[in-house]
């Protein structure tokens, strides 16, 4: 007698926070997500993995048997493993300010922590030490291609300031950005040192345009950053893939502890193949290192509950220490108002993926969003990223997205992607987002035609109204406002497919964008009214 | 069923605070200017000088023979060699310096001129989450506080030398006189960010003046919230009283090398509440009980802990800590 083999096995992220073990077996000729479980980052992954394994057999023993994990070790299932490693440091140095601003914007969405210094404002002294500090793991330099004026003069010092600590850290990678590639001889024999010398792209703005808005230097950056098993990286081959498998145009939107990202696909039409943009932003991450008045201040304005600014910084260095600790109460309600001001960091440092059409479909994922209902979720996403349209909204609630990402065959990655499509994703709901309506007592009304009839629905300016369609249901949502608005197009009438989820359909009548009170208390209030509609118990 | 009667096994999904670390690395950062004073591979003892640091470092130019093959990072009468800019070096020297003593015992792996000395400390280190100044070293001493806290009128000349464990939390006020009376370091369990910014500001006008300070450092070992020592790290603590120990900033880290010194390791399902209503204490490992609906509407994996009292409390995973 055999061993039967089974049919099953893990899908491990090591994320910063906490790690995430996801039971992936195959039934019904697909693989199928059986089962999840996050637990802090520090502790043991196989009893982990044990409860996860051992949950799967109690709750479904005859699908537990045809998967073939009754009578395995839960450890020996074989593993698809991917690991978040911390952001490293970046010294970014260039001949002018205006150089360096642009240089320091394409690191921090690159993946990278980046300190920078010009030779317009920073003597020679204070540049050595910047680049020979023993925390910096890589340097960028860069002038425009063609250099510009102001930076003409002093490209040449830097050049030698810089070749002279590649001599004193022969480890550490060199990136020479636009026309300081011409610098490349000060550098003497670059094969024999340890540390690579990389020629790069001046950045966007300085001559460094790829064509369909590409930034080749971040791309390069990236590449620099963060290894291809990263699941940050591995991001934008997931978007890529599901934006293939669904033929639809997504949107992904991660919220980490080190880092945030943001990662928009189309699928190929017309013979053109798709395409995908990726940022990696350290400093929109939910906790940063020393979270700054800038941060702190950013928190405040979505914080339900009082606090001033050193009782709030204090709770965004135990955030930062403890991140998988103090989730209940007071610590979920900060999480959410965290959360908020990341969004606000990271939509700042990828304003320029703004320009593309609404996505059909945007998932949100990330260890913060385990301690805050899903329909909260959405939410949280459309109170800061506000445009016209409507968009479905989709929880990654298993983080499977990085890890599917890192497998390295796009065709096996696909695949995968296809038969755990419907598993990985928890639907929220659409939200429709009309802009320009006109403050009133009402600016139409929608009636949703479901299944079960029709319903409809007044709609009052500057509020949320909730229509109840659960997961799994469609529905057309027509729209008749009294004047015109923006949604799509222009126009008075709209028909709209909506599909349900969690949060149902999401009628969202606020500004675009958001304008939320100055005073702190009745700020306070309205976002508590706006999430007590979605976050049952927040009040509590 | 392993899921819901405590098996050991389920205590594994707690995070593990691991108390002592072996051998560490520590890290003293070096700028352009500073001369190491030791070389790797040698041993350096507590107390040796290892770096002659540069007070106001400035930048010179300077034509060398070019018989001299000069080098980045060498060293010349007028300081550290940066680079060469159309036949003249740029120096980095300075008319000032002040010798930094290694707080501990060790092998110095690495010196990098301009960035940094590696020291492979001997014995055996606690870990804490921040360093503010340092390094340094002294004898430790467990303070007397009230309410978990150290007032500032308790610090007095009496204490000078050595490194005080002071509860919960601390003042910049009670920081600042304690570093008046030449206490030599502070060991906190938490530092709020007002006090850190406060004390921070103070040092920062002391490092300005012209004269030498003497090695002072705060070591916090929990965070920013106000929450007592766990109670296997205040054990460690309390066997070090009297002895000699040093506090590093790279990593933030009391390390004392004591080979004979027996720290008894807590009970395997000794657990700690780390944060929550019940922040502080500490109980048995009781077991596994899934997702439990919380304060604010959450659901959150957790676990049963029997408190020193007797009651047993349902916890969120997160929330607690075990050691090892």
């Amino acid at each position: 007698m055999t061993t039967p083999q089974p049919h099953a096995f893990l899908i491990v992220d090591h994320g910063s926070a906490t790690v995430s073990a996801a039971l992936i077996g195959r039934a019904g000729g697909a693989w199928r997500l059986i089962g999840n479980l996050a637990v802090p980052a520090g502790g043991d992954l196989g009893p982990a993995i044990g409860v996860l394994v051992a949950r799967a057999r109690v709750a479904h023993p005859g699908l537990a048997a045809a998967i073939g994990i009754v009578d395995v070790e839960a450890e020996a299932l074989p593993r698809l493993e991917v690991r978040s490693r911390r952001p490293r440091r970046l010294a970014v140095v260039a001949g002018a300010e205006r150089t360096l601003g642009g240089l320091v914007a394409t690191a921090a969405r690159s993946g990278w922590r980046p300190t920078g210094a010009s030779a317009e404002s920073t003597d020679p002294l204070a540049m050595s030490r910047l680049l020979l500090e023993h925390t910096v793991e890589a340097i960028l330099v860069g002038a425009a291609d063609p250099p510009r004026a102001d930076e003409r003069g002093a490209i040449r010092e830097l050049a030698a300031l810089v070749a002279a600590v590649a001599v004193r850290r022969p480890e550490v990678p060199i990136v020479l950005s636009g026309s300081m590639s011409e610098g490349l001889e000060e550098f003497g024999d670059v094969g024999g040192r340890p540390g690579e010398i990389l020629l790069a792209p001046a950045a966007v703005g300085l001559g460094g345009e790829g064509a369909d808005g590409v930034d080749p230097l971040s791309k390069l950056l990236l590449e620099l950053a963060l290894p291809a098993d990263d699941p940050r990286r591995a991001l934008g081959a997931a978007t890529q893939a599901l934006a293939e498998v669904l033929d639809r145009r997504i949107e992904v939107i991660v919220l980490g502890h080190d880092a945030a990202m943001r990662a928009v696909a189309a699928p190929g039409a017309g013979g053109e193949p798709s395409t995908v943009r990726l940022a990696v932003v350290p400093e929109a991450a939910v906790a940063p290192d020393d979270p700054d008045d800038a941060v702190v201040d950013g928190v405040l304005v979505w914080s339900t509950v009082p606090a001033d600014r050193h009782r709030l910084r204090d709770r965004m260095r135990e955030l930062r220490i403890a991140p998988w600790s103090d989730g209940a109460g007071e610590g979920a309600a900060l999480r959410m108002a965290a959360a908020h001001a990341a969004l606000v960091r990271l939509a700042a440092a990828t304003h320029t993926f703004d320009s593309a059409p609404v996505p059909d479909l945007v998932v949100a994922a990330c260890g913060v969003w385990s301690a805050v209902p899903p329909p909260a979720v959405a939410l949280a996403h459309i109170d800061v990223i506000r445009r016209p349209g409507a968009s479905q909204y989709a929880l990654d609630h298993a983080r499977l997205l990085g890890a599917l990402g890192a497998i390295p065959d796009p065709g096996e990655r696909r695949l995968l992607m296809a038969d755990l499509v419907d598993d990985l994703l928890a639907p929220l709901g659409t939200v429709v987002t009309p802009a320009g309506l006109r403050a009133g007592r009402s600016a139409g009304s929608v009636v949703v035609h479901g299944a079960d009839g029709s319903n409809e629905l007044d709609l009052a300016p500057g509020g949320l109204e909730l229509v109840d369609l659960p997961p799994g249901s469609t529905a057309v949502a027509e729209f008749r406002f009294r004047d015109r608005v923006r949604l799509g197009g222009k126009g008075r009438h709209f028909a709209i497919d909506v599909a349900g989820g969690l949060g149902g359909l999401l009628v969202d009548l606020r500004d675009v964008p958001l304008r939320l009170p100055d005073r702190a208390d009745r700020r306070r209030d309205l976002l508590a009214a706006w999430q007590a509609s979605l976050w049952a118990g927040a009040e509590a | 069923m392993t899921l819901l009667n405590g098996s050991p096994a389920d205590l594994g999904l707690v995070r593990v605070r691991r108390l002592l670390d072996g051998p560490i690395d520590v890290t003293f950062p070096l700028a352009p200017g500073d001369r190491a004073l030791v070389a790797a591979g040698e041993s350096v003892v507590a107390g040796a000088p290892i770096i002659e640091r540069v007070r106001d470092a400035r930048l010179s130019d300077v034509v060398l023979p070019e018989t001299s093959a000069p080098k980045p990072g060498a060293r010349i009468v007028d300081g550290e060699l940066l680079f060469d800019w159309r036949g003249r070096w740029r120096v980095a020297g300075g008319e000032f310096t002040e010798p930094m003593d290694s707080p501990v015992a060790g092998i110095v792996r690495e010196v990098r001129a301009g960035s940094a000395i590696v020291v492979r400390a001997t014995g055996r280190a606690v870990r804490g989450i921040v360093t503010l100044g340092g390094p340094t070293r002294g004898r430790l001493h467990i303070a007397s506080w009230i309410e978990g806290e150290l007032r500032s009128s308790s610090v007095d000349v009496g204490l000078a030398g050595t490194i005080l464990v002071v509860g919960s939390r601390i003042g910049a006020e009670t920081l600042t006189r304690a570093r008046a009376m030449g206490v030599h370091g502070i060991i906190v369990a938490g530092l709020a960010s007002k006090e850190r910014r406060d004390y921070a500001a103070s040092e920062r006008r002391q490092r300005a003046a012209l004269h030498r300070l003497q090695p002072f450092a705060v070591l916090v070992l929990e965070g920013a919230v106000r929450r007592p020592l766990a109670g296997p790290v205040m054990a460690i603590l309390e066997a070090l009283e009297g002895q000699e120990v040093a506090i590093v900033a790279d990593p933030p880290t009391l390390i004392f090398d004591l080979p004979d010194l027996d720290v008894p390791p807590p009970r395997p399902d000794h657990v700690r509440i780390r944060a929550g209503q019940l922040s502080g204490r500490e109980g048995s490992w009781a077991g596994l009980v899934g997702p439990r609906r919380f304060d604010g509407g959450v659901h959150l994996e957790a676990g049963t802990v029997r408190l020193e009292d007797g009651s047993v409390v349902a916890v969120p995973l997160g929330d607690l800590e075990r050691f090892g």
